[in-house]
């Protein structure tokens, strides 16, 4: 079989054909954005629920701060709580968080140990690396505390860890 | 955003390559014999994927190669080889991510072209598979009231699969040289997912995070003289 031989694709052809296309990927190279828009933090959610009258006369929660030996500095419920609940992320470092639980209003501080595992996730070449976390116990010292409930353990950048203290 | 470039490019390309086909098939100087063609070695083409060179101006931490042959069989049927190279080196304010593997892609082409043979306007096939392992160092973590936290990842291997369906054209600009451009959807079939080490590239594949992708390749072809009528 034999064939008479024509370009199918002309030079001219090619051009018009390579150019939009390189133009196009240079358009959508440029257009990727560079910043991370994602949540980097791993939170975990410490509801405070307060049945002690004692404790609620003299306003135990709008005093509260909280703070890990650590950290150089406290949270304070009457600034970063609301909804008798406050959030903080567990230590990337180790796999037990000690957080210390203080009250202008109460002579006694409370500590709570939490203990988890830790994993190393990658989440976006824009974002970095991020620590999700999955709690195994949660101990605590018994001076204002009366009990202490995990109701989520798992503490991702989308899901945010859940437990529940008793005063 | 990007559906809709992609969506965009998808239609320039579906109108541009209808126009120039419905052209093509116009022109009479082809007087094609109506007999079928025996599935036979027709020819073998070399090609070089200059489309990854694009990494050095848009990628910079990326360099990668890719090659390809194609076998003609019949000019209707094209078995196709492709191979090539990928490495990543991402250092960032946060991390140090390296990365570098192989790929392996083996497929058909189908030439939807009657009256020009030589040429390739069609469809394709692939099944890919990549080798790779990745890594990460001075991973730095600074979430809120504890001290930074500087730590490494081990470096973890993988085995990925996926699919390859693409259209595309082919055409000789020079006597043996041709050029050509496909546009290609990548579907991922295993290996892709990771939880704890989510792989950012995937050597051939594209963006780990991702199942499906979309790419376009640009080949220059060295058609070897053999079996050429």
């Amino acid at each position: 079989m034999s064939f008479q031989r024509v370009p199918f694709i002309t030079k001219m052809k090619i051009i018009k054909y390579i150019l939009p296309l390189l133009i196009i990927t240079a358009i959508i190279i440029s257009c990727s954005d560079d910043q991370c828009n994602s949540e980097t933090d791993s939170l975990l959610k410490c509801e405070l629920i307060v049945t002690d009258t004692n404790l609620t006369a003299i306003k135990f929660i709008d005093s509260l701060s909280i703070y890990s030996p650590e950290w150089s500095d406290s949270i304070h419920y009457s600034e970063e709580g609301s909804d008798n609940c406050l959030l903080f992320t567990l230590s990337p470092e180790s796999d037990t968080t000690e957080i210390v639980f203080t009250s202008k209003q109460a002579e006694f501080k409370d500590t709570i140990y939490i203990y988890y595992q830790r994993e190393f996730v990658f989440l976006s070449p824009e974002c970095g690396f991020v620590v999700n976390c999955k709690i195994d116990t949660v101990l605590n010292t018994y001076n204002y505390i009366d009990s202490l409930k995990i109701i989520k353990d798992e503490i991702t950048t989308n899901v945010q860890g859940h437990i529940q203290i008793y005063f | 955003m990007y559906k809709a470039i992609f969506r965009y490019i998808f239609s320039i390309l579906f109108i541009f390559t209808s126009v120039s086909f419905s052209f093509g098939q116009n022109d009479s100087l082809y007087v094609p014999k109506e007999e079928k063609e025996p599935l036979e070695l027709k020819g073998i083409k070399f090609g070089l994927n200059v489309g990854r060179f694009s990494d050095y101006l848009f990628k910079p931490e990326r360099i990668s190669y890719e090659a390809s042959f194609d076998f003609n069989l019949s000019h209707k049927y094209y078995g196709v080889i492709e191979a090539g190279y990928s490495e990543i080196d991402m250092e960032k304010d946060n991390y140090h991510y390296v990365s570098d593997g192989t790929f392996f892609k083996i497929g058909m082409d189908y030439n939807m072209l009657k009256k020009y043979p030589s040429d390739f306007f069609g469809v394709g096939v692939r099944l890919g598979r990549a080798d790779f392992k990745h890594s990460a160092q001075n991973v730095l973590i600074e979430p809120d009231h504890w001290p930074s936290y500087t730590t490494s990842i081990d470096s973890k291997s993988y085995n990925t699969y996926w699919l390859e369906v693409s259209f595309g054209l082919k055409g000789e600009l020079l006597k043996n040289v041709y050029f050509g451009w496909s546009a290609i959807v990548k579907i991922a079939v295993s290996g892709r997912e990771d939880v704890d080490f989510q792989p950012y590239d995937i050597p051939g594949f594209g963006k780990g995070a991702k199942s499906i992708n979309l790419g376009a390749n640009y080949y220059i072809y060295y058609q070897i003289p053999f079996n050429r009528k």
